[in-house]
């Protein structure tokens, strides 16, 4: 196990890398000019070359690429060219803990929502129930988050006055504070997962159930209770526990449109506005920060499998 | 809401006629505008000096004279945590004065950190740091007596040293970007603690109302220099420390600005509230949620969403107030590609009427219905525009160019030019891209349905992020581009700044050997418009300036699309003072809660 997480490790470092050194030329392909945009109303040609010049981004593209490579070996991402400058490990590290945040919320939402639809469909398997069950897990699945971002400030923060519309409280500020501001969001984040997580569990759930040690089980008298959460759930959590895998890591990162939405900066954003801005250290170091994330994520998954399923070795 | 002109009584049209002609009677040979120095001197410079300052500069317009414009008694309930929501943007990048690019950061840096001047909206220029001032005889060399005992938010006392430091951090082009604010301005001196001395290249009447005044001024913005080399640039870039009515507790890129009320200001009738919190918010439907929702009491930033102003003017709990903007937009044409190509825009009118490609861009201009087009995109709030000169200028704008303008909207005419260039009902014409940034979609998508109608050409959107859609303008990489100007309050800004051949908004990176001159080049605007840039005689400056924006409107340098208006928007939990309305910013120091 251990070989096989410094392989997995090493390889990583590699992915990393590559992520890294491609980004950094794509973003240089990209149009857009972060000087002359700073500078629109104020500066003239002169002041323009001036800036360039201070940033480095003058210098040929080999060269700014050895800089950045040099420094961030040792941890350091550079500063925003942007606004105030500030370092690109602050702009990163004040996002991520409230895209963690988010995106643990949206994953228990989407779990809470998901597990009982999942099960529910599969006991009941083409009843009316089950047909409305994946009725409803459809209809989350193919509405826009932002739409429901959107469906869902209105009905709750600008007709009822229930929740606020937008921001975001971080939880030292209070548990009632965070939750209020982040559950909306979470909604409207966690219910497509729901809906793909639903229907991954109740087609996992439909084979377990047909499987011979189901019907042993089942013969021996056991209570359905027991029979489904402790023989059959458990079994059928593999392909689920992939799927979830990946739905980590795309809440982690990818839910810039509904943090646009209520006005919460976490780490899509960050992503988002940078590129908008041509930030290059930004986007870089944000773009870095990810592809960790990512693989992280993966190899965390790899290892869950392993706990899962004792059967599982990757030695 | 403020009134429209025309629902003003006979008395009040008056009173503006007069105070506007009375303002801009002087000997323009005069260094003073025909001010004594001791009207130029101050603590505070009177409303009759002041507006004449503001008309020397170019900067007075009929709408600051409007009823509702004036100094209002401070309500006197204090305290209370004001939330304010700022439009259309992710994050406050910056609220260094060094740095500051956007008005929607100086409206937020203005609480924080104070100016020598500041202008109320009586217009008189009044002492914000310092205490008087005095001018000398040829109007260059001006002594200011600053207030004793003010302190910044860190507890530094705040000195003439302090004045020249930022004078020299803005001068610096490693440290600001802001320093060609200051180019008028060759030196400044500490004549002792308390007194510090600016020596001008020329007589500036824009000095004292534009150059110090806290919020526009920006290069003269005061500055901490213990707080700058204490936390750093970077840092004094989210959390400045000036002198201003609120410190700053907390910047959060992205989350917002928590300022709390300082409470050693020099001036303790202010500020109204405890605290400000300032949260971004970049969507339109979250910003009217939110305002609906009480979650925030006013709006700043960028403008409104014209789509959110009806919502808000229907809503009994909100005040929605609109004033005239300054600005214009417009739809640029590539003088340089068929087939609206003209590369010589010095022949005279009548023999460019005949070119097939003058004709279509002509045909372009005037197939655009403007009153439609504001309409259908801004919900009927704007101005329609036929040149670089805005309604704010007031002086200079010229009420009827819309009915003379060669562009004037005509449906028939503009088919008729189109078939005479060669595209009879629009057959073989060629399908244009229209480039436009993200947030002008809906406008791109009118103008071309606009056009579509009157001439049954086709256009292609290409919606553009800021960072792309400028460089490709300056590039003069495009078709047709929509792109436009805020916050002129000067002719200079918008002829000066894109209309002449070297205008650094006039295709400042295109390949200039084969493109000799950007969107537009003409020999009488190059001229003629610097020579309006430095006549002080405002008949014969506004002659100049009609003159040339008349050439650039019935030559096409652009299809002008509208001016666009100022909307504020407050719950009516809050007493926003009249004396805080001025156009583009959001002051908020004298806000009360009701």
């Amino acid at each position: 196990m251990s070989g096989y997480l410094i392989r997995r490790l090493l390889g990583a470092a590699v992915v990393m890398f590559a992520v890294a050194t491609l980004v950094f030329f794509m973003l240089r392909f990209l149009p857009g000019d972060p000087i002359q945009t700073m500078l629109f109303e104020m500066g003239d040609a002169d002041a323009v070359e001036r800036l360039r010049s201070k940033y480095g981004l003058d210098q040929p593209i080999y060269v700014q690429y050895w800089k950045w490579l040099t420094r961030i070996v040792v941890g350091d991402f550079g500063n925003s060219i942007y606004g105030s400058r500030i370092s690109v490990s602050q702009i990163v590290l004040e996002a991520l803990p409230r895209t963690m945040s988010l995106a643990a919320l949206s994953f228990f939402v989407a779990l809470i929502i998901a597990i009982p639809a999942g099960l529910i469909s599969s006991l009941y398997k083409h009843t009316k129930l089950d047909h409305a069950v994946t009725v409803i897990a459809f209809l989350g699945l193919s509405m826009p988050d932002f739409w429901f971002a959107i469906v869902l400030i209105i009905i709750f923060a600008g007709n009822l006055h229930w929740l606020p519309a937008i921001g975001y409280a971080p939880l030292a500020d209070g548990f009632w504070d965070w939750f209020r501001h982040l559950i909306l969001p979470a909604i409207a984040i966690g219910t497509p997962f729901a809906a793909i997580i639903a229907r991954m569990i109740r087609s996992s759930m439909l084979e377990v159930l047909q499987m011979e040690y189901m019907r042993v089980a089942r013969s021996k008298g056991l209570l359905t209770f027991r029979l489904i959460l402790v023989h059959a759930f458990p079994n059928a959590l593999i392909p689920v526990v992939t799927v979830i895998g990946i739905a980590l890591g795309i809440l982690l990162t990818g839910t810039v449109v509904v943090e646009n939405v209520f006005a919460i900066k976490g780490l899509g954003r960050v992503l988002i506005q940078s590129i908008l801005n041509r930030d290059y250290p930004v986007v870089q170091g944000s773009i870095f920060v990810i592809s960790a994330i990512f693989i992280f994520a993966n190899l965390l998954v790899d290892i869950l499998y392993t706990v899962i399923d004792p059967r599982i070795r990757y030695d | 809401m403020v009134r429209k002109a025309k629902e003003l009584t006979l008395q009040e049209q008056k009173r503006i006629k007069d105070e506007l002609k009375d303002a801009h009677d002087f000997d323009p040979r005069d260094p003073l505008f025909g001010l004594s120095k001791d009207q130029l001197s101050g603590p505070s410079i009177s409303r009759r000096a002041s507006l004449r300052l503001l008309a020397a500069s170019g900067a007075l317009s009929a709408w600051h004279l409007m009823p509702g414009m004036t100094r209002s008694a401070i309500a006197q309930n204090r305290g209370g945590d004001l939330v304010a929501g700022w439009s259309g943007v992710g994050e406050i990048v910056t609220l260094d004065p060094a740095q500051i690019n956007q008005v929607l950061q100086f409206q937020i840096s203005s609480h924080i950190l104070g100016g020598l001047t500041h202008l109320n909206a009586d217009l008189v220029a009044e002492g914000d740091m310092a205490e008087s001032w005095t001018v000398d005889d040829s109007g260059t060399e001006i002594v200011f007596k600053l207030r004793e005992g003010v302190t910044f938010h860190n507890g530094d006392a705040f000195t003439a040293e302090d004045v020249v430091f930022t004078f020299l951090r803005s001068k610096d082009p490693d440290q600001s970007i802001n320093g060609g604010l200051l180019a008028n301005v060759a030196s400044a001196e500490a004549l002792n603690d308390l007194e510090v001395k600016f020596n001008l290249l020329a007589p500036q009447a824009s000095f004292f109302v534009k150059t110090t005044e806290r919020a526009s001024g920006r290069a003269l913005t005061i500055v901490s220099r213990g707080a700058l080399e204490s936390m750093g640039a970077s840092q004094y870039g989210l959390t400045p420390v000036g002198t201003g009515p609120f410190r700053v507790t907390e910047h959060v890129l992205g989350q917002g600005v928590k300022l709390e009320a300082f409470a050693d200001y020099w001036d303790p009738s202010r500020p109204g509230v405890d605290s400000i919190n300032i949260i971004p918010i970049p969507e339109t439907e979250p910003l009217g949620a939110a305002m609906e929702a009480g979650d925030i009491h006013i709006i700043g930033g960028n403008p409104v969403p014209a789509e959110l102003v009806d919502r808000f003017a229907a809503n009994d709990e909100l005040v929605v107030d609109v004033i005239g903007g300054n600005g214009f937009q417009s739809l640029f044409i590539n003088p340089w590609r068929d087939p609206f190509k003209v590369p010589d825009f010095n022949k005279p009118l009548a023999e460019l009427m005949e070119e097939p490609g003058f004709q279509v861009r002509l045909a372009l201009a005037k197939a655009i219905d403007r009153e439609r087009l504001i309409e259908l995109a801004l919900f009927g709030r704007g101005v329609a525009a036929y040149g670089t000169i805005n309604p704010a200028m007031g002086f200079f704008f010229e009420d009827d160019l819309g009915e003379n303008s060669n562009q004037r909207f005509d449906p028939d005419e503009a088919r008729r030019l189109l078939a005479s260039a060669g595209f009879p009902n629009g057959d073989g014409f060629p399908t244009l891209t229209l480039k436009a940034g993200t947030p002008q979609r809906r406008e791109a998508q009118i103008i071309a349905d606009l056009l579509k109608t009157v001439l049954n050409i086709e256009i292609d959107i290409e919606i553009k992020e800021f960072q792309v859609l400028v460089p490709e303008f300056q590039a003069v990489d495009y078709d047709l581009l929509r792109i436009g100007s805020g916050g002129d309050f000067d002719p200079d800004d918008g002829i000066v700044d894109f209309m002449q051949t070297g205008s650094r908004l006039n295709g400042a990176s295109r390949d200039k050997d084969a493109m000799p001159f950007g969107h537009f080049g003409e020999a009488v605007v190059d001229g003629e418009g610097t020579e309006q840039s430095s006549t002080v005689d405002l008949d014969q400056r506004r002659a100049l300036v009609r003159k040339v924006n008349r050439i650039t409107s019935d030559k096409v340098a652009s299809g002008f699309l509208y001016h666009p208006v100022d909307t504020l928007v407050h719950s009516k939990a809050i007493n926003f003072p009249a004396e805080s309305r001025i156009v583009g910013l959001v002051d908020m120091d004298r806000v009360t809660f009701n």
